[in-house]
């Protein structure tokens, strides 16, 4: 197992507004995130947890301090590589799913394809791969909006790991769900991260989620509040994927994945 | 992305709302049916008129009277409405309304920078008592006149033009001197009819016998008037005035003469003819008042098809701008998951773009089909264009199509990139906001 720092930052600062409005999200953030571990970034509402994910995502630029990803520092990088970078290398699962709610499912998933300029038959068939592994390729033509919220976020997962992204942002991904789906879709973005090696970086209230993840990252007030945990994530419990095994539908997709492991 | 997925992809955008898209199309509709008919009318009109004026002489084609007998004719006509003062008489000018061209006059003319000498051709005019052909017994009057000179396309219907400095009589007939004279348009060509002319005192009959070459298709300018070639008007000239002294024979009212019409404008020209007493004409100055008269109302019309589509321009604004609106998650999603900004911009001026399309496509359709219904309309037995088969009213033409969609699509861009900058420049963490 490898443990190069994927992504790492220096002195991220990140301030909105001028003069009297002027807000300080983030007072500067040193923190590495190493390829193939799981982060929960954690803290309350206004701590600027969502500042520094979108920061990470290379959504949004810092004020001050600077991002690099696999040792790369990305605040001189043009727009046009960061597009690139954030479809090829990073997926995106949202509390609010995001979807186009009168498209198909299969065109959902597809986008991040059809935006990297794929053909469409190698969109078609990776789209549905993705849709596999999260056991929903049945589904691949029905409206996106005639789905269930815990349907809606397994596409929104398909739809972030079918470019074979290095990392997962997922903000609050269990926000909207009731917690038996939620542990639905915990399971599947572990099993990708314990699987596939994909870095997992997940923003969330939910103490229980983040007790999941190899470490956890609290914000406060736009600082780090905890150092991170030095546990690596090789000494995660194997078992850890069992505790959940009520749900058919999680199952079927474990099996999927199995089969094309 | 690919060029053809942002294509599709705006095409299917426009679909979401179908009701919103429809509306917008019909106000593009509107617009681009007005002009595209407008033009199409302007054109068939144009080309009438312009077939018109080669037949009475064409580009660079001028007509030349003395100045005295311009001013005479002006006092005597009061010039259509024009209030003018009748003539005063001037025992040393004229007396009967029009002054003859003196033969220095004449020379000068031959000498002006821009006038072709060799054009220049004194107007007779030829007195024939009947027309007469082998296939009837009827006799019919007949009033001919030679060809101005210059590159002269008469509006034919069937047969080909004069040539002017043939050997043989020629001449060129209107169908219906066909239809008495006992042939059809298409046989009478190269048929020989006789131009007779019957002397004053002995009543003895000359006859000349003229080839068919052409038969003239109807036309407002020409009406009634047949042609003959030079040779032709100079034997018949020759036979009318061969009692006459020799001063009155020589004398001359007008002359036609062309000029270069690429290097001279007419205005100069014209000025140096009123140096030596000479009043011009150009087919311009002739058909000028006809073509303006069509060219405003249809200008108007234009105009208005103007306003609509700049009405629909605004309706393509405002239409996007909702759009952008209702997707700004969506664009968010996009940018997020790599979209440039650029793609974004071109996708919502595609749609743009395509509104323009369609809008201009279903004018242009609707219009071609209307326009070709109303002239199989006009031409009909007993419609006010049966007369004038070659004349179509509604003329299409491939440029003119092609720069009207040219034209709207231009104009549904200009009015996409407002929406289209905005949405461009939408943040992608909004997306990512929750609600």
């Amino acid at each position: 197992m490898s443990k190069n720092v994927i992504l790492s930052t220096r002195g991220l600062r990140k301030t909105y507004g001028r003069g009297d409005s002027r807000f300080e999200a983030l007072r500067g953030i040193n923190l590495e995130i190493i390829e193939g571990e799981s982060v929960a970034i954690i803290g309350k509402s206004g701590s600027g947890k969502s500042t520094l994910m979108h920061l990470l995502a290379l959504l949004d630029k810092p004020t001050k301090g600077n991002i690099a990803l696999d040792g790369e520092n990305t605040s001189k990088l043009r727009q046009s590589k960061l597009n690139k970078l954030r479809n090829k290398k990073f997926g995106f699962v949202f509390q609010s799913f995001f979807m186009n709610a009168n498209d198909s499912v299969l065109n959902n998933v597809m986008l991040p394809l059809k935006i990297a300029g794929l053909g469409a038959r190698a969109r078609r068939r990776k789209a549905m791969h993705a849709l596999r592994i999260v056991g929903l390729d049945d589904k691949a033509k029905n409206k996106a909006n005639d789905l269930s919220g815990g349907q809606k976020q397994r596409v929104c997962i398909a739809r972030a790991i079918v470019n074979d992204p290095e990392i997962i942002f997922a903000d609050e991904p269990t926000g909207n769900l009731d917690s038996a789906t939620g542990e639905k879709i915990i399971n599947i973005l572990f099993r990708l991260n314990r699987e596939k090696g994909i870095t997992l970086i997940i923003v969330t209230h939910d103490p229980e989620l983040a007790a999941k993840c190899d470490r956890q990252i609290r914000i406060s007030d736009g600082h780090l509040a905890s150092e991170p945990s030095k546990t690596p994530p090789t000494q995660l419990p194997p078992t850890y994927y069992e505790h959940n095994s009520g749900d058919t539908d999680a199952d079927g997709m474990l099996d999927i994945m199995e089969e094309q492991a | 992305m690919k060029i053809f997925d942002i294509i599709k992809d705006a095409n299917q955008n426009l679909l979401r709302n179908k009701l919103r898209t429809f509306l917008t199309i019909l106000a593009i509709f509107i617009g681009s049916f007005s002009i595209i008919s407008t033009s199409a009318i302007q054109a068939g009109v144009n080309d009438f008129i312009d077939s018109q004026v080669d037949s009475y002489g064409g580009d660079g084609y001028l007509a030349i009277v003395s100045q005295d007998s311009f001013d005479a004719l002006e006092g005597l006509q009061g010039n259509m409405g024009n209030n003018n003062s009748p003539t005063e008489y001037n025992p040393e000018k004229i007396q009967t309304g029009m002054s003859p061209i003196t033969d220095e006059q004449l020379q000068k003319v031959k000498q002006i920078d821009g006038i072709d000498a060799d054009s220049v051709v004194e107007q007779k005019s030829l007195s024939i008592s009947y027309v007469s052909s082998d296939k009837t017994e009827q006799k019919y009057l007949l009033s001919a006149e030679a060809l101005p000179p210059g590159n002269i396309k008469v509006d034919l219907e069937a047969g080909k033009q004069l040539d002017l400095r043939a050997d043989e009589y020629q001449i060129l007939l209107e169908s219906r001197y066909a239809d008495a004279l006992g042939y059809t348009t298409d046989n009478i060509i190269d048929q020989q009819i006789h131009l007779v002319v019957v002397d004053e005192y002995t009543q003895k009959e000359k006859s000349f016998d003229a080839t068919v070459v052409g038969v003239i298709a109807p036309g407002v300018v020409s009406m009634g008037q047949q042609y003959v070639n030079n040779k032709l008007a100079d034997d018949i000239y020759a036979e009318n005035t061969k009692y006459y002294p020799e001063a009155v024979k020589s004398q001359t009212f007008a002359l036609a003469a062309n000029y270069d019409y690429e290097k001279y404008s007419a205005d100069d020209i014209k000025k140096s003819l009123t140096e030596i007493g000479l009043s011009a004409m150009t087919i311009q100055d002739i058909i000028g008042q006809i073509k303006t008269f069509f060219d405003v109302i249809l200008t108007v019309f234009k105009l208005f098809g103007f306003i609509a589509l700049l009405a629909a321009a605004i309706g393509i604004i405002n239409t996007l701008f909702m759009s952008v609106q209702e997707r700004t998650r969506e664009i968010g999603l996009d940018k997020a998951l790599g979209m440039s900004s650029g793609h974004v911009f071109l996708s919502f001026s595609l749609e743009a773009i395509a509104l323009g399309f369609w809008g201009s496509v279903f004018g242009i359709i609707v219009s071609v089909i209307i326009g070709n219904l109303v002239n199989a309309a006009f031409h009909a037995d007993g419609s006010f264009l049966a007369a004038f088969p070659t004349f179509n009213l509604v003329s299409y033409t491939i440029p003119d199509i092609l720069s009207v969609m040219l034209l709207i699509i231009v104009i549904a861009f200009l009015a996409g990139t407002l929406p289209a900058r905005k949405a461009a420049h939408k943040n992608p963490i909004d997306a990512l906001r929750y609600e």
